[in-house]
């Protein structure tokens, strides 16, 4: 069994899903740093995709500085460096304002936002959406 | 990487003729997936026919696996799987009987490769052909064609006509094939959701031509059908870019498809209308979709 899982949709590419399924599995620590990410094969087999499919999620995952390449070892999941909660949330500034001038347009009042923004956070929680 | 396809301006016309293929340069490198999709009629199983030295080209030439096409022998069909869609089996014969009966052709038949894609596809080997479904010979006829760990595997619309849950066996099977060294598939088909999972490119085939051939992800990425609010007394729909597809007017918004979609651009054109980009709503297609949207703008370049 894999660590995490895909719902594959038509339309979004393959990988890309594979990539947001493993960022979902190590924001929610179901995948913690230092723990081995599965192999391409192995993911292959489990989600019938090419391997170049997987390989090409591998490296976006990589790029993305989520995963680590270890020559001899294996992919692991990086060890992420405990963020400085202000920085990071100046770097969410951006795509937050994105959010609110887009909820803005189309009418959607804060308190709907919120409370999607909070359904949102609440689905990501492990236990409530281990399967 | 080397390449496993390499046509150049391959063309096929019959002597009636009628043109099954015109000027078709296609290049598979090794290890991918290529698909071969089109409307029907559109030249698909002839230029498959024509790489595999089945019917003679009447316009340059094919390489497979560094071979032309029309010198293919014995020899080199030891490395060449091919499915077609009408596949002749001996009906008389169980799967392991047919099996037992190619073996002997095949110096790199591998019985253990064999009895791991005879367990994938859960093929039951003791029944006569003649009593088996059309899955379970499409089943025999892939065991057949990939015992030998072909290095290049052409299948001739693999999916039609099986189950959801032989599509999903025989697509497990394929997959097997891509962990091996140095595999290619070139297949056609027209089941756009198992070509989005499997395809690592697309080719489009219509009247003979190829349209495109492009990385399926990189295709998908490039399309979106897009809603926009139109302000009143807009510019209006002159001088549109030539990659807004099926673009029409109805209660004040625009619809379209945007086969070209990058957010720069496409905010330029929106504006260019007098649009609010950011009121947009892009919505991304699926290959299915796309497909369609292909061919009809096809058959409309050449109603013009």
């Amino acid at each position: 069994m894999l660590p995490f899982s895909v719902q594959f949709r038509p339309g979004v590419p393959a990988y890309e899903q594979v990539v947001r399924a493993a960022q979902r599995a190590i924001a929610t620590g179901r995948l913690r740093g230092g723990e081995p990410f599965p192999s391409v094969r192995a993911m292959s087999r489990e989600f019938s995709l090419t391997p170049n499919t997987c390989q090409k999620a591998v490296t976006a995952l990589v790029n993305a500085g989520l995963l680590e390449v270890r020559p001899g070892v294996g992919t692991m999941v990086a060890m992420l460096p405990a963020s400085d909660p202000a920085t990071a949330t100046s770097e969410l500034r951006e795509r937050i304002d994105q959010l609110v001038i887009e909820a803005r347009q189309r009418g959607i009042p804060l308190e709907t936002l919120s409370r999607s923004l909070a359904q949102a956070w609440n689905d990501l929680e492990p236990n409530e959406s281990d399967e | 990487m080397s390449d496993a396809i390499l046509t150049e301006n391959l063309s096929k016309r019959f002597w009636r003729g009628t043109t099954a293929v015109a000027g078709l340069t296609l290049r598979v490198p090794e290890g991918t997936v290529c698909a071969l999709v089109g409307p029907n009629g559109a030249g698909k199983s002839t230029a498959l026919k024509i790489l595999l030295n089945l019917i003679q080209p009447t316009g340059e030439e094919a390489r497979l696996l560094g071979r032309d096409s029309t010198k293919l022998g014995a020899r080199d069909f030891q490395e060449i799987g091919y499915v077609s869609e009408d596949q002749r089996l001996p009906l008389w014969m169980t799967p392991r009987q047919y099996l037992d009966f190619l073996r002997p052709f095949y110096p790199k038949w591998d019985e253990g490769f064999r009895e791991k894609m005879s367990g994938l596809l859960d093929l039951d080997l003791t029944r006569r052909l003649k009593q088996c479904s059309r899955g379970m010979r499409m089943k025999a006829a892939l065991l057949a064609a990939t015992a030998f760990r072909p290095r290049l595997l052409i299948l001739d619309e693999p999916f039609s006509g099986l189950d959801p849950l032989v599509r999903e066996q025989f697509l497990q099977g394929l997959l097997e094939l891509t962990q091996e060294e140095g595999w290619t598939i070139l297949l056609s088909s027209h089941d756009m959701e198992e070509l989005e999972r499997i395809a690592d490119t697309v080719a489009f085939l219509d009247t003979s031509h190829l349209l495109l051939h492009e990385p399926v992800d990189a295709l998908l990425e490039r399309f979106r059908r897009v809603e926009v609010p139109l302000v009143p007394d807009h510019a209006g729909a002159r001088n549109l870019p030539a990659t807004w597809l099926e673009f029409r007017e109805g209660n004040g918004f625009a619809h379209f498809v945007d086969a070209a979609w990058s957010p720069e651009a496409f905010a330029q054109g929106l504006r260019a209308i007098g649009a609010d980009p950011a009121q947009a709503q892009c919505v991304r297609l699926s290959l299915r979709e796309i497909f369609v949207v292909l061919a009809k703008q096809s058959q409309r370049d050449r109603g013009a």
